[in-house]
């Protein structure tokens, strides 16, 4: 997993360094606030390259990665505000992320349940939803995720906790 | 003291499994762990949860991404500065596909004018063009700005719009790739902007408009939404003895609070209305007299403010007329119901069911009902139908489910027809609109959307606007339509909430008594120095509008109370601010007709001023009030619970430069307030005030 930490150290080319590592995950993570609009969360996403050009190295140094999701993120608010596109970020989700291949045997099983995880996660409240993928899947700290959201500390503290309780609840009720 | 019953529902228990705790707070939880095996392994089966997580999260698939071509920064020739790091890959990619593009760099601080073009790289047909202007500052100014405020926006646009925009003939494209426009938004003046016209399959690929600018726009949107409220400071009799303001009823704020602080965070300051946190809660008023006609009656009391012993408090209640069910006019309802996809949460489409089912159930058989929805279609659920068939209602509440995206002025305008259409002459016309607020408001902004409810309230159809859900609730648009729909505003956060505004106050959510309600008091300089008027601080009028029926204030619906405070400072005793003061005047001749003996003990006196429900002429009802001297302790229990609920208030809303009060105070405060509890309310906020107090401690 990558590991957004506060000290990555882009030598040279930083921005292409970070276009590398974060362009991806990036798209991933706006499309679920926009919609599931890949093509919408692409230019969001370069957009915010655009305006990390623009930025001088020294500002932002140490904490790129945050600062490229909260102005991703802020600029998907801003998209779906005035498109009116408030369509929850799980419709249609399920079916995509589970694209992986039939394999044989254990590996079909980790699939299986993986994909089970995924599919719990996208019937979370979606507040919930970008706060578990945030710390998760990004590897964004508390802090981090209160930064990028605007929400208090306590309050995403409170809301995984809310999701890692409502998740271990579907888990237990799926066991055979 | 906590650590040893923490409960599992403790989010630090998380928290803790993760290694989100300081040291400090992480030695608490391993403490209470410590004795605790069944805490123990629920934080070990946290732990083991968030491993299934990361693995199962790591694995989702990620987008395929087109490379975005940063590499290689060219320079333009802006006078002498030169732009790096431009991002070619978009110029680039458009060139290739074949359009117009326009660049404008503008500095914030230069107007856009005298801008010049420039033809960059015209080898292709279509031309690019880029307009700069002259005075523009280097990127490296640029930069450094750019972190506060939006530095260029892009708009993708029809090239003729773009043309407009910026006043620049451009040879439109000759590609026949270039598309239709598809919603151009026009950029705010003098914004500095870059207008790219896309092709049919860029246009297919980003749609609408999309801004770059506009960042603080999205800081301000990304959370909820609250006006700033400007809290009002003392008074001076000698220069202000007129204090007026229109009253409200609303409680939401209450509901808003009570959400954060069971959250486990304090509210944010503008979420604190002190006026609807006082008014949340019934008070055991005295209801005008059956054969007076009036429709209000003030209860007036005045002790010590247990804040400042010296102060006095006052205490405006007033109390509208009760009406029974059988009194109550028949009512044409409109539920407007947001079914949008941003409503698709456990505290929102669901509640707002429950919440319609339990309004449903208080109604009479000859009532009658109609569903209007809006999301990405608006449209009639249920055509108005008699609540004698109240299967129909209830199964075209079932029915609904989240979709699509929002539409709300199309659903307003449904709703009011639908309303008008079913108008009750002498009834009660109410459209009922649930929504988490954060709704599209078509091609219109805020002020459009103000007017368009204006329009329909002339209509004699009233507004209750109902808040449900978190996270992206827009408090102030509610309050906005519920101020000039002629209606109520309120927040539903539970089951329980949904039963005390729809069920126990269901007379006063729907027949209003009373509108326009103004109050204003006039303080005799003899009694007192300075005064101020604590909450309302949306709600203050001028003097003069008063009298002015055509200035819009509170609605009271039958049964309600609404409650003010004012505290006092009588002559004589210090000022809180000595410096503060104000000189005595030089040219304004001191009125030599002090108070007659008749009016001279006098404190003050209360004016109310209220139009019938429906308008008209509006009539004037004095209350004039003598301090007796009572002390804190000799008050009405009402009286002290008010007072605890509005220190409250004053204590959330100081911080974190803190009011010296303590909630420990407000606590005692508030549990000398509670002898006649129905329901549980007042009990409830000492809850609130103990969780408060600890997430201050902590």
């Amino acid at each position: 997993m990558m590991k957004p930490t506060g000290n990555d150290e882009y030598a040279g080319n930083w921005i292409a360094d970070a276009m590398r590592d974060h362009q991806a995950p990036l798209v991933r993570y706006v499309a679920r606030l926009v919609g599931n609009d890949l093509d919408r969360a692409q230019d969001v996403v370069q957009d915010a390259f655009l305006r990390l050009c623009q930025q001088p190295e020294g500002d932002v140094r140490g904490h790129v990665v945050e600062w490229l999701y909260t102005v991703c993120r802020n600029r998907a608010v801003d998209v779906v505000r005035k498109e009116g596109r408030m369509r929850s970020f799980a419709e249609g989700e399920v079916e995509q992320v589970r694209a992986g291949e039939d394999r044989p045997g254990r590996a079909l099983e980790v699939e299986e349940t993986r994909a089970a995880v995924l599919e719990l996660i996208d019937q979370l409240p979606t507040n919930q939803q970008e706060v578990i993928r945030l710390k998760f899947q990004s590897g964004f700290s508390y802090k981090e995720i209160s930064r990028i959201t605007k929400l208090s500390v306590s309050n995403v503290g409170y809301l995984i906790h809310m999701a890692v309780k409502q998740l271990r609840a579907d888990m237990a009720a799926q066991q055979p | 003291m906590s650590e040893s019953k923490m409960s599992p529902d403790d989010p630090r228990l998380s928290a803790y499994a993760f290694g989100e705790l300081s040291p400090e707070e992480a030695a608490e939880v391993a403490a209470a762990i410590k004795d605790n095996p069944a805490l123990a392994a629920e934080v070990d089966a946290i732990r083991a949860l968030g491993g299934e997580l990361e693995s199962a999260l790591a694995a989702e698939t990620l987008p395929a991404t087109e490379p975005v071509n940063l590499a290689e920064p060219i320079e333009f020739p802006l006078g002498r500065r030169t732009v790096k790091r431009f991002p070619y890959f978009l110029v680039s990619g458009l060139a290739a596909a074949g359009f117009a593009v326009l660049v404008v760099v503008q500095s914030p601080d230069s107007p856009l004018v005298g801008t010049q073009e420039v033809a960059v790289a015209p080898a292709a047909q279509p031309m690019e063009m880029v307009t700069y202007d002259p005075h523009a500052p280097s990127s490296d100014r640029l930069a450094d700005r750019s972190s506060e405020s939006a530095e260029i926006e892009v708009s993708f646009s029809e090239v003729p719009a773009a043309t407009d925009n910026l006043a620049t003939p451009v040879p439109p494209p000759l590609s026949s790739a270039t598309g239709p426009m598809v919603g151009s938004g026009k950029p705010p003046a003098g914004a500095k902007r870059m207008a790219v016209a896309p092709s049919a399959e860029l246009t297919a690929a980003s749609g609408r408009m999309m801004s770059l600018a506009a960042v603080e726009a999205a800081d301000r949107g990304g959370g909820e939404g609250y006006a700033t409220q400007e809290a009002h400071g003392w008074q001076q009799v000698s220069h202000q003895p007129l204090s007026t303001f229109g009253v409200d009823v609303d409680s939401a704020s209450y509901a808003n609070v009570r959400r954060f602080l069971n959250n486990g965070s304090l509210p944010p300051v503008d979420a604190v209305k002190i006026e609807e946190l006082v008014n949340a809660f019934p008070y055991d008023y005295a209801a005008p007299e059956a054969h007076q006609d009036a429709p209000l009656r003030a209860n007036l009391e005045v002790a010590s403010a247990p804040w400042a012993p010296e102060h006095r408090l006052v205490r405006i209640g007033l109390k509208a007329r009760e009406m029974t069910v059988a009194e109550r006019s028949p009512a044409n309802l409109v539920f407007l119901l947001d079914v949008s996809g941003s409503m698709n949460a456990p505290q929102k489409l669901p509640l707002v069911k429950d919440a319609m089912r339990l309004l449903v159930s208080q109604l009479k058989d000859e009532d009658r009902v109609a569903i209007v929805t809006y999301a990405g279609q608006s449209g009639l659920a249920l055509p108005s139908t008699p609540v004698r068939e109240s299967r129909k209602i209830t199964a075209a509440l079932a029915a609904l489910s989240p979709s699509g995206s929002t539409h709300g002025s199309r659903g307003i305008h449904l709703a009011y027809d639908v309303a008008k259409a079913n108008f009750v002459v002498g009834g009660i016309n109410r459209v009922i609109l649930c929504t988490d607020g954060d709704f599209n408001i078509g091609t219109t902004g805020l002020g459009e959307l103000e007017r368009l409810i204006e329009a329909k309230a002339e209509s004699g159809v009233f507004l209750t606007a109902l808040g449900f859900g978190s996270g992206n609730y827009q408090d102030d648009t509610l309050e906005l339509l519920a101020n000039h729909g002629n209606g109520a505003h309120g927040y539903i956060d539970s089951a329980r909430e949904a039963r005390r505004l729809l069920v126990e106050q269901v007379n006063g959510t729907l027949a209003t008594v009373a509108q326009d309600v103004k109050i204003q008091v006039e303080f005799n300089p003899l009694q007192v120095a300075s005064y101020r008027l604590i909450g309302y601080n949306n709600r203050r009028l001028a003097a003069e509008e008063f009298n002015d029926d055509s200035i819009d204030a509170g609605e009271i619906g039958a049964g309600h109370t609404v409650t003010a405070l004012y505290e006092v400072i009588p002559t004589g005793a210090e000022m809180p601010n000595p410096g503060a003061t104000i000189d005595a005047l030089r040219y304004q001749a001191v009125p030599d007709n002090p108070p007659s003996g008749q009016h001279a003990h006098e404190m003050l006196t209360v004016k109310v001023r209220a139009q019938p429900p429906g308008g008209g002429r509006s009539a004037l009802h004095p209350f004039p009030l003598v301090d007796g001297g009572a002390s804190f302790a000799g008050a009405t229990a009402d009286f002290k619970f008010a007072a605890a609920v509005a220190g409250f208030g004053l204590k959330l809303r100081a911080r974190p430069a803190a009011e010296q009060i303590t909630y420990a105070q407000v606590e005692t405060w508030g549990r000398a307030g509670i002898v006649n509890d129905p329901g549980g309310y007042r009990s409830e906020f000492l809850d609130l005030v103990h969780q408060a107090r600890s997430l201050t401690e902590n």
